[in-house]
């Protein structure tokens, strides 16, 4: 343990900290940029310099790079080292005169203007090399780095060209401090389903959820990417967060485990997923960062959110004009026929949010109001009176303007006439749609869906919560859209219906259930595709096919099919339906 | 083993120019029948660059100058056959015009002491067998076998060596730290990368006497202690360096003086080459260790030294291959004697190259202490056309410049330091009163701009920002805020760059402004530069008493710009004049003038 004296105040350094370091722990405050606690130093910005004093000869270092020796007067804040670092930071602005991190600290040091102006007030790189040491020591990419010499230098890849090492993570983008480096996605895709665009690779899904624990996007994840690009041989990239994560809750080598449980009953309730906007190319959805979709607008209006709850444009502006684009994807005939039921209501509470959180007009371009549920009405008429424009019909268009505006257009229905509104922001309330994968869950319980992909229920209006598979049930969006009160409702009426089953024990099943006559089965397997319950399985052993009795609802079906006529319902036999046949003929 | 002949020719200094001069005098010699009786070698350098080629005869001394294949046939009928000098080739004394036939009757050389460069031009360097027959590996051997490692390390630090690199720290104290650091693993570097403009004395010293510097480097890691490699780093510029340092590499190999088992003491090392790219910075000893493990040259910091955590992080003692040249020379005669040579706290000899304005451009060794006039007059031969000496720049273009005024200075690592500039690896810069000092502080951070690496910003931004305000300075556009300005970003870039090349650039702003201040005044209030360099702000004109009316300038001057009749004064036409200056350089009569 060393002991050194930092402005005055003695402080204890571990072994192998740094002077940076040390005064950090102890609030002192030194400004970097250059400096990343989890990157080697580099020493290049020299913003951190520091007077040290040492066997009684006073120099300026770089607190970034010194070690914390033993007996070392440190001085942050002599005149020395403010007149220097005022004139570093009246070099730096006058590389890079318009980038805000620079003029904040230049201004601190009493700079305003540059006062060596260069030819191209646009630079923005400062040559930290975090970008350069992000991609080589963590990322291990190794795609970034330095070129030329002098007032020359340059960051890029080899000869400034594209490559095809760059993995595209993003890390330099993060550490860059004064925004220099911007990624161009080719392909959009890996960060479609995350808030507000690109991020890190650990986010967090559900903002509100408790507890709130963020997830590793594999996908996105510098460590795995680069993990599967190589095929393992690049075991050790990045693990940042394992280094900073003061729980260590963080554990690479977790998989996916397959959980094998006993019931009794099942109660399917895998929910919906927003339908995707660029699907119908005239709503611009993904033209402009400023055209959001209405689950987008509640990450960022949340106040765990990005922007801490303000209702912002990209480019960190608040919004003057917002338009809210109703039916986005249902009630129409390119997308879903059927009316997702929840987006009139959350329209309109985010028109509400709008209005409340920012003085911006709100344009609802709606077809007809639906406000069906208890209070609805009574929150439409409150948010028309907050000042929304409501304009009855259909948003048509959406076109993004040269200078970043946004031009609505559509029919004004009332007025019998095209209208168009240029506003800053567009929220689209896309339609809810079944899970892409609900077919392999409908073919995992034997469910059927209805013609809009949601599973269907036993009867419309007589068993709304049962399937025709016995003890498989259906709890909200599942079954069909629905709002919260809905759901809930829905829920609860299928948790009794399984709670009933259950307290049963056992159930009586129908008497009449196939039967396999294992003499005549040949084992060649028909049937067993064609059950819709999934009641018939194949004993290998015996090479036959056997029905599971509980399962079975004596369809009919593979009596139909079965080439060998070896199976037959038990009570609907050929020979009863013979006889019932004949019994009725005998009538006529 | 090397033939013995009746005379050896030692041609050095061709500088590529009369390729054909050894090929037309073996073929003289040949057909005159001299064969097997006369050697011809093409040697090292002898330091007189300004009248190469020169040729040394040996035995007897006989030295001619700026020999062409045309002198071949009576240099070989007189010199050879007949055994008499030719006086048309002899040097010819710069002031008095007399003929020197003898080389030790050169002042030039009479006046130095030739200690590490001895043997250079004087041996065939790519003869192991030559080097040997001189005394090399002499040094080797007896260190090797008579001493221990403790007893070089304290001869070497008796000796009071200091780096010749040019910061000048002891060379027996850095490889006692090196000894003392832990390490299975230790290595030795011979920074061969000598970048500064108008120096060349490393270059000629691996080139003409590469064997004294893997001499020295041997004995070096034999008493550092586990150093089983080592490095010579050394920039691609110097093709000849490169190849001669190989083969002499190879010729020590096969003699049983390198690699494993070292004349039988079981000492091993192997040296290699190792080539840079030539950046300026890759001189600077982290940068170079970056470029030999084979990263980007670039700087990183110094809070460890190299003694401790060098090459590979492993301890590292890392010195100019002047440095471990002189070593052989401390082992074979001893410390007192070496240090017999220079003053209290810079001892021995050191090389420097002489540059600019000056009659005996070239390459010497002096004594340290010796002083800056008896350098440039003695040796130097003094000032061409008789004019007056302004500055001297020394240490490069980091280094500073030093005054007339100062002529007695003795050339020593602190006296140097004190009057601002430095030692530098001994480039050495005269210059006259033709010469613009905030010119010629402009024209080195031009270069320092090029050579930066760019890593720290105050090195990076700085330079380029104090280039700028003496650009505009020297454009006549200066305010006197200007010279504060400059000051204060000198003196940061001095203290907070990372490395010496940001911390030293600063060095020719600081010195001119400190020696020649009025200079910078008089460009900046009254628009003029005394010197007559800055276009800016001067022009010509023709005096008109000198003007004869030849009409040469009005000839030569590439956009027409002069008129007048023949016989009669002419004009310059300031608006067409581009100040080209070719009609000052042409006038005969000293007609033109600047103003």
């Amino acid at each position: 343990m060393a002991t050194l004296i930092i402005d005055g105040q003695e402080v204890h350094a571990e072994e192998g900290q740094t002077v940076l370091e040390v005064a950090r722990a102890n609030g002192f405050e030194i400004p970097t940029l250059c400096y990343h606690p989890q990157l080697e130093p580099y020493g290049a910005c020299r913003l951190c310099i520091v007077e040290v004093i040492r066997r009684g000869r006073s120099r300026l270092e770089t607190s970034c790079t010194y070690p914390a020796r033993d007996g070392l007067v440190i001085k942050t804040k002599s005149p020395p080292v403010i007149e220097a670092r005022a004139v570093i930071l009246g070099l730096l602005l006058s590389r890079c005169p318009n980038v805000p991190v620079i003029q904040e600290l230049a201004l601190e040091y009493g700079i305003t203007e540059p006062p060596f102006p260069v030819e191209d007030p646009e630079e923005k790189c400062i040559l930290c090399g975090l970008c350069v040491r992000t991609c080589h020591e963590l990322v291990k990419a190794d795609v970034l780095n330095f070129s030329q010499r002098g007032i020359e230098r340059r960051v890029g890849p080899p000869f400034l060209e594209k490559t095809r090492q760059c993995i595209g993570c993003g890390a330099c983008t993060i550490v860059c401090p004064t925004g220099a480096i911007e990624i161009v996605l080719e392909q959009a895709g890996i960060y479609k389903e995350k808030p507000l665009g690109p991020t890190a690779a650990i986010w967090v899904p559900s903002l509100q959820a408790v507890p709130r624990v963020p997830v590793i996007d594999t996908d996105a994840c510098i460590r795995f990417r680069q993990n599967d690009r190589t095929e393992g041989e690049i075991a050790d990239a990045c693990g940042v967060c394992q280094m900073v994560c003061e729980a260590g809750a963080i554990n690479f080598d977790q998989q996916d485990e397959v959980v094998e449980v006993d019931v009794g009953t099942v109660i399917v309730a895998t929910g919906f997923q927003m339908w995707d906007p660029a699907q119908l190319s005239q709503y611009s959805y993904g033209k402009s960062p400023n055209i959001i979709t209405g689950m987008e607008f509640e990450h960022l209006s949340n106040a765990g959110g990005i922007t801490s709850g303000e209702i912002l444009l990209a480019d960190g502006r608040k919004p003057e004009q917002v338009a809210i684009i109703h039916c986005v994807g249902s009630r129409d005939h390119n997308a879903h026929e059927y009316c997702s039921r929840i987006c009139c209501m959350y329209s309109l509470k985010q028109a509400h949010l709008v209005r409340d959180k920012t003085d911006a007009a709100v344009y609802e371009f709606y077809m007809d109001m639906r406000a069906f549920g208890k209070g609805y009405e009574e929150f439409y008429e409150r948010v028309q009176e907050e000042g929304v424009v409501m304009i009855r019909g259909r948003g048509a268009e959406v076109e993004v303007l040269p200078d970043g505006k946004l031009r609505v257009k559509g029919e004004d229905a009332n007025l019998g006439r095209l209208v168009y509104v240029d506003v800053d922001m567009v929220v689209l309330s896309t339609a809810i749609e079944a899970p892409h994968d609900a077919n392999q869950v409908a073919a995992l319980f034997g469910l059927s869906r209805s013609v809009d992909g949601f599973f269907a229920e036993a009867h419309p209006k007589m068993r709304p919560v049962e399937t025709n598979t016995g003890g498989v049930f259906l709890a909200g969006a599942a079954q069909a859209p629905k709002d919260v009160p809905d759901t809930v409702a829905h829920a609860g009426a299928a948790a009794s219906m399984a709670l009933a089953l259950m307290d049963q024990g056992e159930v009586t099943i129908s008497p009449a259930v196939a039967v396999v006559d294992e003499e005549l089965c040949s084992g060649c397997k028909t049937c067993i595709s064609l059950c819709p319950y999934t009641a018939i399985s194949f004993i290998e052993e015996d090479n036959v096919a056997r029905v599971n009795e509980a399962l079975c609802k004596g369809c009919g079906t593979c009596v139909a099919a079965c080439p060998a006529g070896a199976i037959e319902a038990l009570h609907f036999t050929d020979e009863q339906i013979v006889a019932q046949i004949e019994g009725v003929l005998a009538w006529v | 083993m090397a033939e013995r002949h009746r005379a050896d020719l030692l041609i050095s200094c061709l500088h590529g120019r009369y390729p054909e001069l050894i090929p037309t005098l073996q073929e003289e010699i040949e057909r005159r029948g001299l064969t097997g009786e006369v050697g011809v070698v093409e040697a090292g350098c002898r330091g007189l660059c300004a009248m190469g080629p020169v040729m040394l005869i040996k035995p007897g001394g006989l030295f001619y100058t700026n020999v062409q294949p045309a002198d071949v046939p009576e240099l070989v009928e007189e010199t050879l056959i007949k055994g008499r000098a030719v006086e048309r080739l002899a040097y010819k004394e710069p002031v008095t015009h007399q003929s020197v036939c003898y080389y030790e009757d050169i002042p030039f050389y009479s006046k130095q002491v030739r200690h590490v460069m001895h043997d250079c031009g004087m041996i065939d360097p790519q003869s192991i067998e030559e080097y040997i027959a001189v005394g090399g590996y002499q040094a080797l051997s007896k260190a090797l076998t008579t001493m221990t490692p403790k007893e070089i390390i304290e001869e070497v630090k008796k000796s009071g060596l200091r780096g010749r690199g040019g910061a000048g720290f002891s060379t027996g104290w850095k490889w006692e730290a090196t000894r003392q650091s832990a390490g299975d693993v230790r290595y030795a570097i011979a920074n061969g990368d000598e970048g500064d403009p108008g120096a060349f004395m490393n270059r000629s010293l691996m080139e003409g006497d590469p064997h004294a510097i893997i001499e020295g480097m041997v004995i070096g890691a034999y008493a550092i202690g586990n150093v089983r490699n080592a490095y010579i780093y050394v920039r691609d510029e110097y093709p000849l360096a490169v190849s001669n340092l190989n083969i002499a590499l190879e010729q020590a190999r096969e003699y049983g003086l390198l690699g494993e088992d070292i004349l039988g003491t079981g000492f091993d090392l192997d040296i290699k080459v190792v080539r840079g790219a030539g950046a300026f910075v890759c001189g600077e000893s982290s940068a170079l260790m970056q470029s030999v493990e084979g990263k980007v040259g670039e700087p990183r910091p110094k809070h460890y030294h190299a003694t401790e955590r060098g090459l590979w992080g492993q301890p590292t003692a890392l010195n100019n291959v002047e440095t471990w040249a002189n070593i052989p020379l401390i082992i074979n005669k001893g410390a007192e004697w070496f240090a017999s040579f220079g003053t209290e706290n810079s001892k021995g000899t050191k090389t420097f190259c002489l540059a600019g304005q000056i009659q005996n451009t070239g390459l010497i060794e002096v004594p340290m202490g010796i002083t800056l006039r008896e350098v440039i007059y003695d040796i130097g031969g003094g000032i061409p056309g008789g004019r007056e000496l302004k500055a001297v720049q020394t240490g490069g273009p980091s280094g500073g410049c030093i005054p007339a005024s100062l002529l007695d200075l003795p050339v020593d690592y602190d006296s140097l330091v004190e009057a601002g500039s430095m030692m530098g690896s001994g480039g050495m810069i005269v210059m006259d009163d033709r010469t613009c000092m905030v010119d010629i502080a402009r024209y080195f951070l031009e270069f320092l701009k090029e050579e930066s690496c760019g890593k720290c910003s105050p090195c990076r931004e700085g330079i380029r920002a104090m280039l700028e305000i003496l650009t505009r300075i020297t454009e006549g556009q200066g305010k006197m805020a200007d010279l504060e300005t400059l000051e204060t970003l000198a003196k940061t870039v001095q203290t907070a760059s990372l490395c010496g090349l940001g911390k030293s650039a600063p060095n020719p702003v600081i010195s001119t402004l400190r020696h020649f201040r009025d200079e910078y005044v008089a460009h900046i209030e009254d628009k003029k530069c005394p010197a007559g360099v800055c276009k800016a702000l001067i022009e010509y004109y023709i005096i008109e008493d000198k003007c004869l009316g030849c009409g040469l300038c009005r000839r030569k001057c590439p956009q027409g710009a002069i008129s007048g009749e023949k016989k009669e004064v002419h004009v310059i036409d300031p608006a067409l004049c581009i100040k080209c200056g070719i009609c000052r350089d042409v006038c005969k009569f000293d007609a033109v003038g600047v103003r």
